[in-house]
């Protein structure tokens, strides 16, 4: 208990000493800005425009890519500089139980084909990536990239650590993922006349984990919970069964 | 204004003269601790699962016996989730940093995400269809198949 304390206390101490380093691009109140600004101008954009194709998820992250480029950060120090909002990964990670138990009885309901169709979509995500990435003669980083391609971020950054990856293409790969999933999944299901807020919520979850709850949330407070239990329990069950597998 | 002690013995009626800034502190404080809870099990007994994920689960089997959301849990988690996007911004950019790869590579990652997510997307949506319609449940889907 006390050693997990402790790591936290001086992450934050560290997060607290970088705010009092001399002001210049890469100081964290510019980055902070920086993201906020990205941020609220990723909403803007997306609320007016209302192309998926604009999640803020996108158009945040390339405009704080724009930035980064004009102020001629590199990634290592841009993530140094946001410490602050790193330190709300694992709080963000466990808010998820509260959409969770408010929408229990609804999940109850209909518990254990979900839960059968969570195991085979917790399988399939990655499988199908591996597979395809495989006939495509990728490499075996490549590989070890796609097994955590549909867990959210902070357990695919954990995961990777685990396996001997590349964090940073894991937290790639994760983020490419639940935007291919959050543009293209509801347009998809509605296609396949998949209407069900249920099913959309949890296939969205299994497939583009937070991003994907993120724009679950979006359609309703169902699809939502749904979306945030497929995407906890697929994280939990992916972060159990992968490393017995990936053990070379 | 708020002269009122916030100290106090009986837990229920100290809950209800909470402010609002002192409601958010504990729903603040109750995420941090089962984060931590979490990591600390996790690194205990040496689980691959990681921290947050297992905190997550406390909280939720916390939540199940408690029997109910306390209102600054809730409100926090709520402006929490809103900001979501934000949260995970940082992680999110390191896709365009990303140089340490071959083109064949490069090509076989972007065709695995793109075309394994929406195969992956398909199966489970369908397979999810056919199970939750088998139990019988008719509420919320109007399907025609003409």
């Amino acid at each position: 208990m006390w050693t997990e304390w402790q790591r936290w206390l001086a992450q934050l101490h560290q997060v607290a000493s970088d705010f009092l380093a001399p002001l210049g691009p890469a100081h964290p109140l510019v980055i902070l800005a920086l993201n906020l600004i990205c941020f609220w101008v990723g909403v803007k954009i997306y609320r007016r425009l209302g192309n998926p194709l604009l999640h803020p998820v996108v158009g945040a992250s390339l405009l704080v890519f724009a930035g980064l480029v004009l102020l001629s950060v590199d990634f290592a120090s841009y993530q140094r500089g946001s410490g602050l909002l790193n330190l709300l990964l694992g709080p963000a990670v466990v808010a998820l139980a509260i959409p969770l138990k408010q929408n229990l009885a609804v999940v109850r309901k209909v518990g254990w084909p979900l839960m059968l169709g969570l195991m085979v979509g917790a399988v399939l995500a990655p499988l199908v990536a591996v597979v395809i990435a495989l006939l495509l003669g990728g490499s075996k980083t490549v590989l070890i990239a796609l097994t955590t391609k549909s867990v959210t971020t902070p357990v695919a950054l954990a995961l990777a650590q685990e396996m001997h990856g590349i964090q940073s293409l894991a937290a790639g790969v994760v983020a490419f993922t639940g935007i291919v999933g959050a543009v293209c999944g509801p347009g998809l299901l509605r296609w396949l006349k998949i209407t069900d807020e249920r099913v959309v919520g949890f296939s969205m979850g299994i497939n583009a984990h937070a991003i994907g709850t993120v724009r679950a949330l979006e359609i309703s407070a169902l699809c939502g919970a749904f979306s945030a239990l497929a995407m906890g329990l697929c994280g939990a069950l992916t972060a159990l069964l992968l490393p017995l597998f990936v053990t070379t | 204004m708020c002269g009122r002690r916030s100290a106090n013995t009986e837990p229920l009626p100290a809950m209800a003269l909470a402010t609002k800034p002192l409601r958010w502190l504990v729903g603040a404080g109750l995420l941090l601790a089962f984060d931590l809870a979490g990591r600390s099990l996790s690194a205990a007994f040496a689980l691959p699962v990681p921290g947050p994920v297992l905190g997550m689960l406390l909280l939720l089997l916390s939540l199940m016996l408690y029997g109910g959301v306390p209102r600054g849990l809730a409100e926090v988690a709520g402006q929490l989730l809103r900001f979501l996007v934000l949260i995970l911004l940082p992680a999110t950019v390191g896709i365009y940093f990303l140089r340490d790869l071959s083109g064949g590579d490069w090509v076989a990652l972007v065709i695995a995400m793109v075309v394994g997510t929406l195969i992956s997307f398909t199966l489970t949506g369908i397979l999810l269809n056919r199970l939750i319609r088998r139990v019988g449940d008719t509420q919320g889907e109007n399907i025609r198949v003409d």
